[in-house]
């Protein structure tokens, strides 16, 4: 560990060198069509298709300036409009690509991700647990690096719900939250929650039984519900106390509010969470690959984690152990808050108990299916 | 025109009422731009200018703004010349088609943004326009321009063909007759749709997030505040595009009351 | 060059004069709309496989429609608010739009249109945003009632907040509309009804109304057109509990690239959406123009 995190510093400054200067003689190859190639003194120019907060300064100004970079950000409302976008855009558009797992495997599926060489990232580093990310890897190859996740669990206003009574999905049905149940408007985590309510050990791998079981637990809920919000709406419900519960979100979520002051917080049930994860990917056809790959590599080094860590945008959990040490050394009270506590209990310990299911596409039924039985939800 | 005088302070009254629901969320959202608390709630908190200089440091906002006066600036007038021509072709002429016509231009407001933005980015990829700004006014033109024709179909509904008629009658050509007699009438509604050209404009963020790529005007930006940093910079934004289109307004109003004076 | 276009016989002249004026909205219409359009048309029938669009001649998207008893319910729902939001705000208008005409002065007149087109020009998303805080149980207007003791719990996710969204949306606009049909009624027949002893409200009903029927018409069916395909106020005023055909499309979207789905109940939408629209201007226009 040590060796990685002496290698790190002057490794990435050689490479500055040698990355920016192949960046530069590839777009000077491609002739007039680009914009002025002034020598070192015009940043190169690197896009970057992500979920909000990815290209804000607090993440990327320290590599902008090492680098000469400028990263051009363009931001997603979901995964599947930027699939819709990636789908109709020319390859090479987007350089640096930021998914959820889910939209890796789609985007892999659909050839839109470059290969990537696994010698060129820290893994060593990672904690063991996290090391081979299976949705990451297709056929042995890697297409996506993770460097960032989080648990989804039971998020609720502490006032209304204690963390005792949070500790099983139960909560969602108490009658002193009727009407004061919300959800964030995505099929697939909430479904998920129920199924994990109902018992099922593989939540997104569901016979027949278990799926029709699933439906009648979720349409059983409906009477509770205050309604169901995107990402801003829930923060404004959460905040002002509208909505006191809500299943299948985190972190990412509560973690904002709580910055804010609010009294909220995510509780992992008994009955087990779900954990998501972010990655980034180099875009196909990429023409500053050199230079994404070592984006990639600032976001893994330790100052880096440190950032994605404490992300203006919402917070989550990093992968990387020198990344939980900087953590720790520099931010101790934001350590001890998301629990990547170097000794003693830590967050990892759920994904040892066995309590945390990562995230992913439903096994048996199709993705329409659930979405199907969603949009009935909805309806009912 | 309205002698009781009961009457006409009640219809102001609620004129005033109507005023105050227009302006009610942006009365607000000034406040809360101002107001230190990330999430506008009651009560307030401090005074501070932070929001303004985060959205003004955010050289994505800024440059967003220049993006959104560029399209609306470009976009605006074609909408309104092409849905003036369509309009006062339908008045004045009768021709093959006049009813296939209205229906094309009626279309593209009824489909619904999200698809129409992935129709329109799939059919602008292979022109090679996609996420550019160009991409951006052409849809803008599409989507605004039926908005465009129904102001100022509506307009001419109310002008007698005859009129240019005896302007012809007298010896002036289509040409002369036309800008005689149809301009001075129709001017106003003729600004009418430019303005809410400019205004549909202004507001579209769907179509814009497709075709537009890494070039994004104010709304795209807005959006991606309230799915990923809701705060009170969304409001800021509001307040800063009031006062640009105020400041817009007004000037239009002095040109065009200056030309209609003549 | 001597005679140049002149020497064109006359009705080849003003065909062409005529054609000037009609061709540009159907020529940009035609290369920038129509070719979407049609991708979308053909995009129902095509299929999804491994979350990518593959070209079919699938009526599998159709056959979901036709199938799946929440859709229609959907259908019915946006119908009924549209509809509901498109009279309400018309009605709302009306007196707005008298004031407008028949009591301010010239200047003033101006200057109130100009300030209801203001609103525009402040994103409705920002503004929809706003009203959130306005109608939250802790919210601006309980703020303002509850010294009152008339304190409103759950206005928020409620149809009463979706038709404050819908106006937001589109009431400035009808006002507008229905002003420039009252501003152009010839006078003198307002006064004739004057003359003949007519009370104001007689007045309106008799003379007023009828004369500005287009306007009327028009902003109603404008009303009814942004509210039928309104993502943004059953989202954020509705909390998703009143879900709309925009909305089910959002949702057909996340499953995994259903396009074809997306696209089925965006043409429903659009026949609904054009039939209204059509069966309201010929009203509106009817017995007008030549």
């Amino acid at each position: 560990m040590g060796a990685q995190d002496n290698r790190q510093p002057g490794g990435i400054s050689r490479r500055t060198v040698l990355g920016a200067g192949g960046a530069v003689a590839g777009l000077a190859a491609l002739g007039p069509s680009m914009p002025r190639i002034a020598g070192a003194k015009e940043p190169t120019e690197l896009t970057m298709l992500a979920w909000y907060g990815h290209g804000e300064p607090d993440a990327v100004a320290e590599f902008e300036r090492t680098f000469n970079v400028k990263i051009r950000p363009k931001y997603y409302v979901g995964g599947d409009q930027m699939l819709a976008l990636m789908a109709q855009s020319p390859p090479g558009t987007y350089d640096i690509i930021h998914a959820d797992a889910e939209y890796v495997a789609q985007l892999k599926e659909a050839g839109f991700l470059e290969r990537l060489d696994p010698a060129d990232y820290p893994f060593d580093d990672f904690w063991p647990e996290l090391r081979r990310f299976d949705g990451h890897w297709f056929d042995g190859e890697l297409y996506a690096v993770m460097t960032r996740f989080g648990f989804l669990g039971v998020s609720h206003n502490t006032d209304a719900v204690s963390e005792k009574e949070a500790r099983s999905y139960r909560v969602l049905w108490d009658a002193g939250v009727k009407g004061r149940v919300g959800h964030l408007d995505w099929h697939l985590p909430n479904i998920a929650c129920m199924s994990l309510y109902n018992g099922n050990t593989a939540p997104f791998d569901l016979t027949d039984a278990a799926w029709a079981e699933t439906k009648t637990t979720l349409l059983s809920l409906k009477p509770q519900i205050r309604g169901i919000y995107d990402y801003g709406g829930l923060l404004s419900a959460l905040k002002t106390g509208e909505v006191a519960v809500v299943p299948g979100i985190g972190d990412w979520i509560t973690g904002v509010l709580a910055r804010d002051g609010a009294r909220v917080t995510t509780t992992i049930p008994e009955e087990g969470g779900l954990q998501f994860t972010e990655s980034f990917s180099i875009g196909r056809g990429s023409r500053r690959a050199e230079l994404a790959r070592e984006f990639i590599r600032y976001a893994l080094s330790p100052e880096g984690q440190v950032r994605q860590a404490m992300l203006k945008a919402y917070p989550a959990l990093i992968p990387s152990r020198s990344g939980w040490k900087r953590l720790n050394d520099l931010h101790p009270d934001e350590a001890k808050r998301q629990r990547m506590a170097l000794n003693g209990p830590n967050a990892l310990d759920d994904i040892r108990r066995g309590r945390i299911h990562v995230r992913r596409l439903p096994v048996r039924q199709s993705l329409e299916d659930w979405n199907d039985l969603w949009s009935r939800y909805k309806n009912a | 025109m309205i002698a009781n005088r009961f009457v006409r302070r009640a219809l102001l009254a609620y004129l005033g009422l109507v005023l105050l629901f227009a302006f009610a969320p942006i009365a607000a959202g000034f406040v809360f731009s101002v107001n230190s608390d990330r999430f506008p709630s009651l009560p307030l908190g401090s005074f501070t200018l932070d929001w303004y200089r985060a959205v003004f440091e955010d050289a994505l906002v800024v440059e967003s703004f220049r993006n959104s006066l560029l399209v609306g600036l470009a976009a605006a007038p074609l909408a309104t010349l092409i849905g003036f021509a369509a309009a006062y072709a339908d008045y004045r002429f009768r021709f093959f088609g006049q009813r296939a016509v209205l229906v094309l231009g009626l279309l593209p407001p009824t489909i619904p943004v999200v698809i129409l933005g992935v129709a329109m980015l799939a059919f602008l990829a292979r022109l090679g326009l996609a996420g550019t700004l160009t991409a951006v006014i052409v849809c803008h033109v599409v989507v605004c321009a039926p908005f465009a024709m129904a102001v100022a179909r509506l307009r001419f509904a109310q002008i007698d063909p005859d009129l240019e008629i005896a302007a012809q009658n007298l010896g002036a050509s289509d040409w002369r007759a036309f800008a005689a007699v149809i301009v001075p009438m129709a001017w106003p509604a003729l600004m009418a749709a430019m303005f809410l050209s400019l205004a549909v404009s202004f507001d579209e963020y769907m179509i814009a997030w497709f075709v537009g790529g890494l070039n994004e005007t104010v709304p795209v930006r807005v959006l991606g505040f309230l799915q990923g940093q809701v705060s009170p910079r969304i409001h800021a934004i509001g307040a800063v595009s009031f006062l640009v289109s105020i400041l817009l307004v007004a000037l239009a109003q002095m040109l065009t009351s200056r030309m209609t004076r003549h | 060059m001597t005679k140049g276009p002149l020497a064109l016989p006359v009705r080849l002249r003003r065909a062409l004069y005529g054609a000037l004026w009609a061709a540009p909205m159907p020529a940009w219409q035609l290369v920038f709309f129509a070719a979407p359009f049609a991708l979308l048309t053909a995009l129902s029938f095509w299929s999804v496989r491994n979350f990518r669009l593959v070209p079919d001649v699938s009526t599998a998207a159709w056959d979901w429609l036709l199938t799946t008893d929440y859709v229609r319910d959907t259908l019915l729902r946006t119908l009924a608010y549209a509809g509901g939001a498109a009279v309400l705000v018309t009605l709302l208008a009306f007196p707005a739009a008298l004031a407008i005409a028949f009591v301010l002065r010239p200047r003033a007149r101006a200057a109130v249109l100009a300030l209801l087109v203001v609103p525009f020009f402040t994103s409705y998303l920002v503004r929809v945003y706003s009203w959130q805080t306005f109608l939250a149980d802790n919210g601006i207007v309980n703020a303002v009632l509850r010294p009152l003791g008339l304190e409103v719990a759950g206005m928020l996710n409620s149809p009463f907040a979706m038709m404050v969204g819908y106006a937001t949306l589109c009431l400035p606009l009808v006002v507008i509309l229905q002003s420039m049909s009252l501003l152009a009624i010839d006078r003198t027949l307002i006064h004739a009804a004057h003359n003949l002893r007519c009370g104001p409200l007689r007045t309106v009903g008799a003379v007023i109304v009828p004369a500005a029927r287009p306007g009327i018409v028009v902003g109603a069916v404008f009303a009814f057109i942004l509210c039928f395909g309104d993502f943004v106020t059953p989202l954020y005023l509705g909390g998703g509990k009143h879900p709309t055909l925009a909305i089910l499309i959002a949702d057909t979207v996340k499953a995994g690239q259903q396009w074809p789905r997306a696209a089925v109940v965006a043409l429903v939408m659009m026949a609904v959406l054009l039939t209204t629209a059509l069966a309201a201007l010929s009203f509106a226009y009817r017995r007008r123009g030549s």
